[in-house]
């Protein structure tokens, strides 16, 4: 079981790829958003990971972060989550708001949900480019609590026993300013293995 | 005696005077059962309801089913009495609320079999701090049987 949808180191950079691309097209989409606000989005940095590793990546299992969950349906299933520090969080609010905020309010909210919607979506339409299959995204669903405790949630929801998961590190920078984000891609019960074939040209059928 | 963190899935038991703290449980419910007069306890970070895929066998501490019966063997090995022992649980939540009832709360299913398995064991809940949408730290003295519950922003609560 363990390991059994680990990626390749192929399979890694395809996602990497993947992520450049999606990270472009969050981009533009952001700034449109951010009314010519500079934000500017990069992955630098795809990694395969144990879920003790995961939650270290953002701050450890007791750190407060805001969490944006996704479930993807269609020609594939699985679940996208994008995980920020929330000092990020409120960083990441504050530029797109203009002002300063110390606790998130419903508009905060509705600020950190879309932006976690327009990055796990802006992904899934690169993956669904690439690979012609069709990628339905659920509404998006926002947590602002401990990491451990959003995490082993989203986890547990989609019954999750595997002991890796696939983790693309996403950056952003706003005016001088750097803002932490990071994709979380968890594949379903069939896992991304009909991606991988498809991009990697194996798909026989 | 250092405090003992139990990961997701883990069973952590002490004799005498000891710590045990499990963070970060959302949906996952942490189970503390104790001889307070023996002043042995043990804490299990339970993830999901029922044992699959064989791996109750493995990680007996990741499922409700296995996991009671596990920390009950492993609290009578270092010296409690099946008899004396006594329960009290916190967590299962669900965070994302928006999100209806439907795949996420998985919160409930874990407690709704927490409570099934420890009634199968003849272990009396004594207390339990559950559900809701907040995200639960939980720390157990195992001297006293006295359970710590915290929520981000809110302050502890004994129960």
């Amino acid at each position: 079981m363990a390991g059994s949808n680990k990626p390749t180191p192929m399979e890694l950079d395809l996602l990497r790829e993947l992520g450049n691309i999606g990270a472009g097209n969050a981009t533009s989409a952001l700034s449109s958003m951010l009314n010519d606000r500079k934000l500017e989005m990069v992955v630098p940095e795809v990694a395969c990971l144990t879920l003790p590793e995961t939650t270290d990546l953002i701050g450890g299992s007791e750190a407060p972060v805001a969490g944006i969950y996704i479930a993807v349906s269609g020609d594939v299933d699985g679940h996208m989550a994008f995980l920020m520090p929330i000092e990020s969080a409120h960083q990441l609010v504050d530029s797109i708001l203009g002002q300063e905020t110390s606790e998130f309010d419903d508009m905060g909210c509705s600020v950190l949900e879309e932006v976690g919607n327009i990055v796990i979506t802006s992904y899934l339409n690169a993956l669904a480019e690439m690979t012609g299959l069709m990628i339905i995204p659920s509404v998006p669903g926002l947590a602002i609590d401990m990491a451990g405790a959003i995490w082993s949630s989203i986890l547990a929801g989609a019954a999750i026993l595997d002991e890796y998961i696939t983790v693309i590190k996403t950056a952003f920078s706003s005016e001088g300013k750097q803002i932490a984000g990071h994709i979380m891609l968890i594949p379903g019960e069939d896992g991304f293995e009909r991606f991988f074939k498809i991009l990697l040209g194996t798909d026989n059928g | 005696m250092a405090d003992i963190f139990v990961n997701m899935g883990e069973i952590e038991v002490v004799r005498g005077e000891g710590v045990l703290i499990t963070v970060g449980l959302g949906s996952c419910v942490g189970v503390a059962i104790f001889d307070q007069e023996r002043s042995v306890g043990g804490l299990a970070h339970v993830f999901l309801a029922a044992s699959r895929n064989g791996l109750g066998a493995t990680q007996p501490g990741k499922f409700a089913d296995t996991a009671i019966p596990a920390l009950v063997d492993a609290l009578i090995r270092v010296g409690a009495r099946r008899s004396a022992l006594e329960a009290k649980i916190a967590g299962g939540a669900n965070l994302f609320p928006r999100l209806g009832e439907s795949t996420l709360n998985v919160g409930k299913q874990n407690v709704a079999a927490v409570r099934e398995h420890l009634q199968l064991n003849a272990i009396p809940l004594r207390a339990e701090d559950v559900e809701g949408n907040k995200g639960r730290k939980m720390t157990l003295y195992t001297k006293t049987g006295i359970v710590v519950v915290q929520s981000i922003g809110e302050a502890p609560r004994e129960i």
